[in-house]
């Protein structure tokens, strides 16, 4: 096992935040679950509902508060990563070690998404309440998990890379929230303003340059994912290909800056 | 075992290094001393691979630095200036964590580390977090964890700066038998009695130069006997009857003659030293005191940078 890996979990476990995060986390997936139940019942008749009336809204609630509560999450685990190696002046005994570039990088991204991952399955259960009311199958529950975690991985990713480019953490984390900002609130203000130019009916009018700022948006992500098998094609697909590609860019940059980082050490 | 030549370091435009040379032999221990800022720290950086050189060549145990990253940092063992440790690991944990970063056998692992905390005194409390560890005691255990993979050169960036008196001495003990089993050792510090008593040679280093002492070497040989020596004498009464007797022997040189002190240098060995004595006695001078004293590491930096270390 990469030492690196064993290192960061072992530490990561040992702080205070590595219980007490899961804890609030979950504990507020809960109460999205219950205001969920609650507002889907809260309609009419409950003799009137269908088992399907309160299980989708409680899983979509559930699911996009779970990728909400992770995207505010994820920047505290990567972008810290690497800037607190510089704050305490450890990261000179990493890059004097037998540890490649690579190995310290796996070692950071490895800790930050297994936490991230933690968080996940143990909302499973909460996320899987829905199933006892109907309307949601595994593969909902399936697109949900795996949307999620490419969108988290990715965040990861660049949170990791601004923690290479600053020397504080409070730099790094700021940078990488205001990334998460202009991937999810950004986008979708610019693919408004493009829209309200475009004044052609339905979704498959609109062209890919107009449509193209929602592939970097985690929410749309989840939102196609829960489309079903066979129009996975091409929304979620681009944007799987997209939070990829950004996967992919921000690794090569951030080992390309742990190489030259000796100055900073 | 270091081989540097022009070698040239420039940070955004500005040379921290210019056309610095230095060789460093199998065995030795080398300190490195100049003003704050004349590019020690950076010249370690580039020996530890942490840098790259801008110009030069930087061959270590015949291997050029920036092309052979991984076998050079084998048989290196670097200690920046500012200790860098795991504050909520434990001892035997942050030791473990390193041998596994440096491929440290799997059955020699666990002798390594016992070796480590042996070496640090340490062995009473390896379940201890780091943090509980006094600065004395931190830089006992990062030394211990940068000989866990049994490094041939040391690179110590100012290893003494914060240790207190005892450790120093400790310290300087370390290295010395460390040296003794055949480790080389580039040290720099700014402690200059320190490296003055454990080192062999000493360079000087200025504005990212080789600098020259006042004789004009830029390494100042600290194993070999000097040519010139100086002596104090301390008279009862006057120094004026013992500076005439002195100044009568060829090859003598009154440094100075102030109260009941006088300062001379002498150019020979212990006999030239003895015939000295009796010359002063013959003079009728009651001598209180007659030392040798050389010239220190310390005055010899004065004389290189014209003002006591900062």
């Amino acid at each position: 096992m990469n030492p690196m890996v064993r290192k960061e979990l072992n530490l990561r476990m040992r702080e205070r935040r590595g219980w007490v995060l899961p804890s609030l986390y979950l504990l507020t997936l809960g109460a999205v679950s219950a205001l969920a139940y609650y507002i889907s019942t809260d309609r009419g008749s409950y003799s009137e509902l269908q088992g399907a009336d309160i299980g989708v809204p409680m899983f979509l609630c559930v699911a996009y508060a779970q990728l909400s509560l992770l995207l505010l999450l994820a920047p505290i685990f990567s972008a810290g990563s690497l800037t607190i190696e510089k704050e305490q002046k450890t990261l000179a005994g990493l890059l004097t070690s037998l540890l490649t570039p690579f190995q310290i990088w796996w070692g950071k991204f490895a800790a930050s998404l297994l936490f991230v991952m933690l968080l996940i399955v143990s909302g499973l259960p909460v996320l899987s309440i829905a199933f006892a009311f109907g309307g949601v199958g595994l593969w909902e529950v399936a697109m949900a998990t795996v949307s999620t975690v490419v969108v988290l991985a990715a965040v990861s990713a660049i949170g990791l890379y601004w923690s290479s480019v600053f020397r504080r953490t409070v730099h790094a984390t700021s940078v990488t929230y205001a990334t998460v900002i202009a991937m999810t609130i950004v986008t979708f203000v610019v693919f408004i303003i493009a829209m309200s130019v475009h004044r052609g009916p339905g979704w498959d009018n609109i062209s890919f340059g107009m449509k193209s700022p929602l592939y970097f948006n985690p929410i749309f992500f989840l939102t196609m994912g829960f489309a079903s098998p066979r129009h996975l094609y091409p929304e979620w697909l681009r944007c799987l290909g997209v939070f990829g590609l950004l996967t992919l860019l921000a690794i090569g940059l951030t080992l390309w800056n742990l190489r030259k980082s000796g100055e900073t050490a | 075992m270091i081989e540097v030549d022009q070698l040239v370091k420039t940070y955004n435009g500005t040379p921290a290094l210019h056309g610095f040379h230095l060789s460093v032999a199998q065995g030795e221990l080398f300190g490195l001393v100049g003003p704050n800022g004349a590019g020690k720290t950076t010249l370690i950086k580039i020996l530890a691979t942490l840098l790259e050189p801008s110009a030069g060549t930087v061959r270590i145990a015949g291997m050029e630095v920036g092309h052979n990253r991984a076998a050079v940092k084998q048989i290196v063992g670097y200690m920046p200036d500012q200790p860098g440790l795991y504050q909520d690991m434990r001892l035997r944990e942050f030791l473990q964590f390193f041998a596994d970063a440096f491929h440290v056998n799997r059955e020699r692992q666990k002798a390594a580390i016992d070796r480590a905390l042996e070496r640090a005194e340490l062995q009473d409390r390896q379940d201890a977090y780091v943090e509980e560890l006094s600065f004395g005691l931190k830089q006992r255990l990062l030394l211990a964890k940068t000989l866990l993979h049994g490094p041939k050169l040391l690179l110590l960036d100012e290893p003494a700066t914060g240790l207190d008196p005892i450790a120093r001495l400790d310290l300087r003990r370390q290295l010395k038998e460390l040296n003794a089993n055949g480790v080389t050792i580039l040290i720099s510090s700014h402690i200059l009695a320190d490296l003055e008593d454990i080192c062999t040679r000493v360079a000087l280093i200025s504005a990212g130069e080789n600098a020259a002492g006042a004789d004009g070497h830029e390494v100042i040989e600290l194993a070999q006997p000097v040519s010139a020596r100086v002596y104090e004498v301390e008279v009862a009464g006057p120094t004026d009857a013992a500076k005439a007797a002195a100044q009568s022997i060829p090859g003598i040189n009154v440094i100075s003659a102030e109260g009941s002190l006088l300062v001379i240098e002498l150019r020979g060995g212990k006999a030239e030293a003895a015939a000295l004595l009796r010359r002063l006695v013959n003079s009728g001078a009651e001598i209180v005191r007659f030392d040798y004293r050389s010239a220190s590491l310390e005055e010899r930096y004065q004389k290189a940078f014209g003002r006591p270390n900062a």
